[in-house]
């Protein structure tokens, strides 16, 4: 079953909750990524590990602007161009006009949050421009036009014999499950997308500022033809993603694998400094960058610092219970899920209230702080959001975010609507499905739930029926 | 005209100027981090002499499905043709029959004299000066092979990094299904950091990084889990990697 995520996020809890497979592939998909990163972190000295990730993380976040103007200086020196988009939108139009420029038709991507985050592929399809992505996953989802289940492994939830099915569909492949084989049809259909596009788009995992040069990790090897195929590269870059120095990206890149998939390193860690060079046989003849603002700023306003901190490994994700119950999709329409994404999606906004939902949809368990590869306090950050959003801050202080605006704007009646609701999708995440009652609560109402079961609200408040009677 | 950008610039900056202007600390715990953190640390750890790396870093290679041998120099040559028969028995890419390798410059590899005991066994190798126009780029990805030699290689993790360069193109490493690395154990380390130390060391490693274009560390084949979670090898890049570590005491 699919999962509108443009619905209500009760509607859309409810339909992940309902979808079996979903969730049967979810439980899979991350169990296995929890074991795999539980052993390479036991490998290694974790506390230092973490210290010193985050320390770099500290340091670059605190002087983001002076490390911004070292990138952009050292990116224009190594013959990149530099761009700098204060929203989506910017971002989208420098993007789209880089392609006019260049007659592009077709682009080849590899997977980046940051692109998704700012409708990218939307707007070069707007333009006219033919985008493929070429992540295995990304690619069997964008040719079942479905949006991504899982941030590292977008197409879980669909079986080999749904994708050998689309393929067949769409690439006339002959029927055959075997994911080698399908694996062998898709790098013929890629290869020839990379040897024929005239735009390469990617993410940037980080920047480095000290010499000016964009890193992409990917184990499949997109991230590398995409940087080095096409004569046009275009890497977009949340204002964040930086590094001081070459040392700190590979120790970022080390962190980030360990963290997201368990290896020690990805296979591919790309580090591109500019256009090929004369008598260099390949690379880009242009390269790129287009440095992203889209709310990263206002988080810093709002009080978020620790928010900046975030690498993208999805270590947090995985470890989240409540994500591994309903799935990327219940999230709604945002780039990010879980935990972390339940704190960057209303900051990123411009109306947090417009993503009020996702700072609840949290049992607070603490898993997803303790994983956290650069120490980031999720759970104190959910606390810290659900006090700003609610009234302006019983414990968060009200110089925090967007209190002031909240308190003019939410009137009584919908305050108690939105907290109901609240409180019916807070009891419908912890209760077993089909069950009327909820096992277990977060703190403190789990002082409730240990003892005994809460019953779930019922799906429609008083208010509501009695408006549908009598409306 | 005016260019768009530099008022977003401008108004970027400021945004994050402000916040961070005041004195008290952006973050939850209330750290402050006025002054770069010391360089980092080695995550992981690796320790012998260059014996018993090569073979470290073999078989850390061939825990993410990667081969190797350790071989003398003069047999070297001997080595890469026979995995070069061996995989062209064993494939069936109607795609990859062509009978080149796609290779570095000659010069470029860390074994002289290897371009001619190659063309000697039957094996040329096609080293592309030019891979702009479609025609050629065609021509480069129906190869099936392709042959670099490495900057450096990672014992703790069996890593090896690459920089582009005159005759050190990225589609050797890159199109070919199959990829031979040449490791002289020279060009051994024991992790990342103590390579990065050494470049640092030596004043170059900004340098290094900026001249290449691109560099490009090597982990093994390529790889996806996206289908079902299997694994399965040689998505985009390689779906096999062999070195072919030996000693070079006289260069």
């Amino acid at each position: 079953m699919k999962i509108d995520v443009g619905a209500t996020y009760d509607t859309r809890v409810r339909q992940a909750l309902d979808d079996e497979r979903l969730r049967l592939a979810l439980e899979r998909a991350t169990g296995r990524l929890v074991e795999r990163r539980a052993a390479a972190i036991a490998a290694v000295d974790n506390d230092r590990f973490r210290n010193e990730a985050r320390a770099v993380r500290e340091y670059t976040v605190q002087h983001l602007p002076t490390l911004l103007e070292q990138l952009e200086h050292n990116l224009r020196r190594n013959g990149c161009h530099v761009h700098w988009a204060r929203d989506a939108g910017e971002a989208t139009d420098i993007v789209c006009q880089i392609a006019r420029q260049h007659d592009v038709r077709n682009v080849v991507k590899s997977k980046s949050m940051v692109t998704e985050e700012i409708g990218l592929n939307e707007a070069l399809g707007r333009a006219g421009v033919k985008v493929v992505e070429t992540d295995l996953g990304e690619y069997i989802i964008q040719l079942a036009e479905e949006p991504p289940s899982h941030i590292l492994a977008p197409a879980i939830h669909k079986r080999a014999e749904d994708i050998s099915e689309l393929f067949q569909q769409k690439l006339g492949m002959a029927p055959s499950n075997d994911p080698a084989h399908m694996c062998a049809v898709a790098r013929r259909e890629l290869r020839y997308q990379f040897l024929g596009a005239e735009m390469g788009v990617s993410g940037c995992n980080f920047a480095v500022a000290d010499t000016g040069t964009v890193c992409v990790i990917t184990n499949e090897g997109n991230g590398r033809m995409v940087t080095s195929m096409p004569p046009v590269y275009v890497a977009i870059a949340g204002i964040e993603r930086i590094v001081p120095r070459i040392e700190d990206a590979v120790l970022m890149w080390q962190a980030a694998s360990r963290n997201a998939t368990g290896q020690d390193v990805s296979v591919y860690f790309s580090l591109s400094s500019g256009p090929r060079r004369p008598g260099h046989a390949d690379g880009p003849d242009e390269m790129h960058v287009v440095l992203v603002d889209n709310g990263r700023s206002r988080i810093l306003e709002r009080g978020y610092g620790d928010a900046l901190l975030c690498i993208r490994c999805s270590a947090c994700i995985n470890e989240c219970p409540v994500y591994r119950e309903i799935g990327g999709h219940a999230y709604g329409e945002t780039a990010y899920n879980g935990p972390i994404g339940a704190v960057i999606t209303p900051l990123l906004a411009e109306d947090p209230l417009s993503a009020c939902e996702l700072p609840f949809a949290s049992t607070l368990c603490g898993a997803c702080r303790d994983v956290c590869p650069v120490k980031i306090d999720l759970p104190g950050l959910l606390l810290d959001l659900r006090a700003d959003m609610t009234e302006g801050g019983a414990g968060g202080g009200t110089e925090r975010m967007a209190a002031r605006a909240f308190a003019a704007t939410a009137r009584r009646p919908r305050r108690y609507r939105w907290m109901a609701s609240v409180a019916r999708l807070v009891t419908s995440v912890f209760s077993r499905r089909n069950s009327e009652t909820v096992d277990t609560l977060p703190p403190p109402l789990s002082a409730w739930t240990k003892t005994r079961a809460f019953p779930r609200m019922a799906s429609k408040s008083f208010r509501k029926l009695w408006s549908e009677r009598n409306g | 005209m005016a260019d768009p950008t530099s008022n977003a610039r401008s108004e970027i900056l400021d945004r994050l100027r402000g916040p961070l202007s005041a004195h008290n600390s952006i973050f939850r715990d209330g750290a402050r981090r006025d002054t770069p953190p010391p360089i980092p640390t080695a995550v992981t750890d690796a320790q012998g002499d260059p014996v018993a790396l090569a073979h470290l870093f073999g078989k850390r290679l061939e825990g993410v499905q990667g081969s190797y041998e350790v071989v003398e120099a003069t047999d070297v040559a001997r080595h890469v043709v026979g995995r070069i028969v061996d995989w062209r028995g064993r494939t069936s890419d109607p795609m990859t029959e062509a009978e080149g390798v796609l290779s570095w410059d000659p010069a470029q590899l860390p074994l002289p004299g290897l371009g001619p005991q190659l063309r000697d066994a039957g094996i040329s190798l096609v080293v592309p000066d030019d891979l702009h126009d479609r025609e050629s780029r065609d021509r480069a990805a129906a190869l099936n092979v392709g042959i670099t030699g490495v900057d450096a290689a990672f014992a703790s993790t069996g890593s090896v990094v690459l920089t582009s360069g005159a005759g050190r193109s990225r589609a050797a490493s890159l199109l070919p299904l199959h990829h031979v690395l040449l490791v002289p154990m020279r060009r051994l380390f024991p992790t990342f950091e103590s390579w990065l130390a050494t470049e640092r060391g030596d004043g170059g490693l900004d340098d290094l990084v900026t001249r290449a274009g691109q560099v490009v560390f090597v982990t093994g084949p390529s790889k996806s889990a996206d289908i079902e979670l299997q694994l399965t090898l040689g998505v985009h890049g390689p779906g096999s990697v062999h070195a072919v570590i030996f000693d070079d005491p006289v260069v």
